[in-house]
């Protein structure tokens, strides 16, 4: 069991994990761009302070 | 779909956005609340003025920022949920997108190399930004919010381009375009605002500079790690299959 290596590389064919990826990053990009980004004051004001903490530009 | 790797990512996220927000009222919202007692003395304005223009009345000596919740528009968990839940959202949101990387290029986040995606993280959408435009405190002066927002996102592309050349490939070449993509950005300089005079102290800036720093690598270690036990737990079998 110790000795057991996990691979660093994934076997699975580009065609296999295509869907996922592009789902995967899409979904990631919509929620950064609305926690850090978007202009919405709603957004802006509930993100306020992770936004500035996180080094997003702000204001 | 690989909907154990999907669900393995969110729930890494989720843990470090977590473990982000006591790590964040550590140093970094007590230095927000700080500058926000300069910035509604009259400093400059932005955003915020619906609010501030409803706490003229009030004595300066007030916390400000708990009459400034009761009029801005954010959503109604008070100051510490709304934080908590756009952290969990966030980390669920980074979480996604280096899962999704791993995947296009064909890489395994595993617990002993999670670290390393976690420090990528780190450099690509904290380190190489800051180090142009700094973390910002309000009230601090600023060049356009659009210009800026711009400038970041751009950086963060090339930089994440100019790593995946460097580290993941052998060619020369990719390591010398690798280094030109990250630099690039900062010799075209980040926008400045004209005038840099502020009302809030330097001290205090240059202090939120470090600590947002020092708790982003936190917050991405966190991330770095967790993803790699989550999907060696959880989503093994499917990588595999």
């Amino acid at each position: 069991m110790a000795a057991t290596r996990t691979s660093t590389t994934i076997s699975l064919p580009l065609a296999s994990r295509l869907t996922t990826a592009v789902f995967s990053l899409m979904l990631g990009v919509f929620i950064i761009y609305g926690v850090g980004l978007s202009h919405s004051e709603t957004l802006h004001d509930t993100a306020h302070d992770t936004r500035h903490s996180y080094g997003f530009p702000c204001h | 779909m690989l909907v154990k790797y999907l669900l393995a990512t969110i729930v890494a996220g989720l843990f470090a956005g977590i473990l982000l927000t006591p790590a964040m009222y550590v140093r970094n919202v007590p230095l927000i609340l700080h500058a926000e007692e300069y910035e509604n003395a009259g400093g400059h304005e932005h955003s915020h003025d619906a609010a501030a223009a409803a706490t003229e009345a009030a004595p300066a000596a007030v916390a400000p920022h708990e009459h400034e919740e009761e009029a801005s528009p954010a959503l109604p968990f008070g100051r510490f949920g709304n934080t908590l839940l756009i952290n969990l959202v966030a980390g669920a949101g980074f979480a996604l997108i280096t899962g999704a990387a791993a995947l296009f290029l064909g890489r395994r986040i595993t617990l002993q190399n999670g670290i390393y995606w976690g420090l990528a993280g780190f450099f690509i959408f904290n380190l190489a930004p800051a180090f142009s435009l700094a973390p910002e405190l309000p009230a601090m002066p600023a060049a356009d919010l659009a210009t800026r927002q711009a400038w970041w996102l751009i950086t963060v592309l090339l930089t994440a381009g100019g790593v995946y050349l460097i580290v993941l490939r052998d060619e020369i070449w990719a390591k010398v375009l690798g280094i030109a993509l990250i630099v690039a950005p900062h010799v075209y300089g980040a926008p400045e605002a004209d005038d840099l005079t502020s009302s809030v102290p330097p001290t205090l800036a240059s202090e939120f500079a470090v600590s947002t720093l020092a708790t982003n690598l936190f917050f991405w270690v966190v991330l770095g790690t967790a993803l790699g036990w989550a999907i060696q737990h959880y989503a093994q079998s499917e990588l595999d299959a």
